[in-house]
């Protein structure tokens, strides 16, 4: 259910604003200045993922991230709140606080992109949330993310 | 005939001369030696618990309910090897007083004795108690213990707190606490217990997350981490007025331990990075503690909270450390494990208790003096085992383990020993704290 919103709101909003520059050709268009070619549907926001014990930024996260901000740019009626999530193996409490490691790296690269830090809110959810259930190691690499929520 | 006579008699004159002479309590100096004595040799104490007197049916019934009680109270501190009363321990032909068979005692090896009469008196259910050291036949302890009907627990285990005191010199685990996380109600709320796992409590029902309980050293405020903003908060909640401080409803709170009464230290990520606070039982924030890149976790004080033990990543992988509260001095406790967390300073000063996530996968309970000597592993070959928490008198550990499937709390001696099941029940039990008061 959590992904549902953005997922639209990345398929409808780029979607109308593609229609609203096809329509109304040269009049003044609302959001961001329009692009030199055709604008093309703009990816959504997505998740990140981390290695073992890590909030370092693998260079697929890297990205992610620069979608996720150009995203962040073009909807700027959305704010976003970026998750901290850790796979079960550890301690809760250091997992709490890893969570919001990498919650913050994510939110630290997207503002060093030239996001407002404003419009970026962070939590850890630690291991009390996971996506994938198991104790597998992909269960596990599925966990360990930064989850996009549009707001 | 005359063998009995030969132990019998002097049990008799010590009784009667202690009738008269002794006080109700024993003084600091008689009970100090005992301790003295006791430490010399350092095995359980052989203790002959006697079945308490009573006449009539009502106080016969009490009487059977304190015999269980005190006993199971007393089995529970693994302190004692229980000796069955020799038969012909006492002798109640002669007159009114009670006589011990300290001969008796002493040839079946018993250190101490224990026994006492039940009787009802102005309502109250009323436990006279008498405690010998059978060697000298020395009376070590007579006490009155009275309550109500309906409050049987605390009148033995008063009781029990008084003779451990005694005989160890420390603080008893008897009307300790014992708080702890359950997602029993499907989700994760605090629950507390009684030391020995009777009389479950629901703390909280905030149907969101709660983790972390922490009683305050007077037992008057409980700080623990909600998620019902949305995001983790610490909470300071008084348990007389239910009244609830909260702190950094904007940052990420993690892991509350008191210093003493009237401050807790947690983690608050007010900046991105997760420091150390020590914060006031109001919520307001009297100063920052740690001040690294990295985690900096899971704080525990020493008894004179002039040091703090934490969790910290600044070397990498968390690594225990210690910090000089005056001077800020820091330096690195554990040297071995890649992941250490979950520290916990003793109530003697002397040792820190944490775990280790070991390559196996599994995760171990050791004990280090805080000087970094003296390792200890406690847990083995038995899955996860986690959350150490001291009893109050530094004698047991309580923690969690899945050995048997579902995570668990179990207790523990201090070196390891007897470690054992504290609390059936649905779900599964995690993070659980000991208080410090009684």
């Amino acid at each position: 259910m959590k992904t549902m919103k953005p997922l639209l709101r990345s398929l409808i909003i780029p979607s109308m604003l593609f229609l609203g520059a096809c329509c109304c050709g040269k009049e003044t268009v609302v959001a961001p200045p329009p692009p030199p070619p055709p604008p093309v549907v703009l990816p959504g926001l997505g998740d990140v993922f981390y290695d073992f014990d890590k909030s370092d930024l693998r260079a697929e996260a890297i990205e992610q991230l620069k979608t996720n901000a150009n995203w962040i740019q073009a909807n700027t009626a959305s704010n976003v709140l970026i998750e901290g999530h850790c796979d079960e193996r550890g301690t809760s409490e250091y997992n709490l606080a890893l969570g919001d490691r990498r919650a913050n790296s994510a939110k630290d690269y997207i503002v060093n992109l030239g996001v407002a830090p404003a419009r970026l809110k962070t939590v850890s959810y630690g291991e009390e949330k996971p996506f994938a259930a198991g104790s597998t190691e992909e269960a596990w690499a599925q966990n360990r993310r930064a989850h996009f929520v549009a707001q | 005939m005359m063998h009995f006579y030969r132990h019998v008699l002097p049990g008799i004159f010590v009784v009667l001369f202690s009738l008269v002479f002794f006080p109700f309590h024993l003084t600091a100096a008689e009970s100090g030696e005992y301790i003295a004595i006791r430490k010399a040799g350092s095995g359980n104490i052989a203790l002959v618990l006697n079945k308490l007197d009573a006449n009539g049916r009502k106080e016969t019934g009490f009487a059977q309910g304190l015999d269980t009680i005190i006993h199971d109270g007393l089995d529970f501190t693994k302190l004692f090897s229980m000796i069955s009363p020799p038969l012909n321990v006492r002798d109640n032909s002669n007159r009114k007083n009670v006589v011990i068979n300290f001969g008796a005692l002493n040839s079946v090896g018993a250190e101490v004795y224990a026994g006492g009469v039940v009787t009802i008196k102005s309502g109250l259910v009323t436990l006279d108690m008498e405690v010998y050291e059978t060697a000298g036949a020395k009376l070590l302890l007579r006490k009155t213990y009275t309550g109500k009907e309906g409050g049987l627990r605390s009148i033995g285990h008063a009781f029990c707190a008084d003779l451990v005191e005694l005989l160890t010199g420390k603080k008893s685990v008897f009307g300790s606490k014992v708080v702890f996380v359950s997602n029993k109600s499907g989700s994760k709320e605090i629950y507390q217990c009684d030391f020995d796992g009777y009389g479950l409590e629901q703390v909280t029902n905030s149907r969101s997350i709660s983790m972390n309980p922490a009683l305050s050293p007077d037992g008057k405020h409980l700080a623990y981490i909600d998620f019902t903003t949305g995001r983790p908060t610490l909470y300071i909640r008084s348990l007389a007025d239910r009244k609830v401080a909260s702190v950094g409803k904007s940052s990420v709170s993690i892991d509350p331990e008191w210093r003493n009464s009237s401050e807790v230290a947690a983690t608050l990520s007010l900046n991105g990075d997760p420091e150390i606070y020590l914060i006031k039982t109001d919520g307001t924030i009297s100063r920052r503690l740690t001040n690294s890149k990295g985690i900096d976790i899971s704080p525990s004080f020493s008894p004179d909270g002039s040091k703090m033990v934490f969790v910290s990543s600044r070397n990498g992988l968390p690594q225990i450390f210690i910090q000089d509260m005056q001077s800020g001095q820091t330096k690195r406790l554990t040297f071995s494990g890649r992941y250490n967390t979950q520290p916990s300073w003793s109530p003697a000063g002397d040792k820190i208790v944490y775990t280790t996530w070991e390559n196996s996968g599994e995760i171990n309970i050791f004990t280090i003096n805080a000087d970094g000597s003296g390792l200890a592993q406690l847990t083995r070959k038995s899955g996860e085992n986690k959350s150490p928490s001291w009893s109050p008198d530094g004698g047991m550990i309580v923690f969690t383990s899945n050995r048997k499937g579902k995570e668990k709390m179990y207790v523990m001696n201090s070196n390891g020993d007897n470690q054992r099941n504290l609390l059936q029940g649905d779900g599964e039990q995690t993070q659980p704290s000991w208080s410090l008061f009684r």
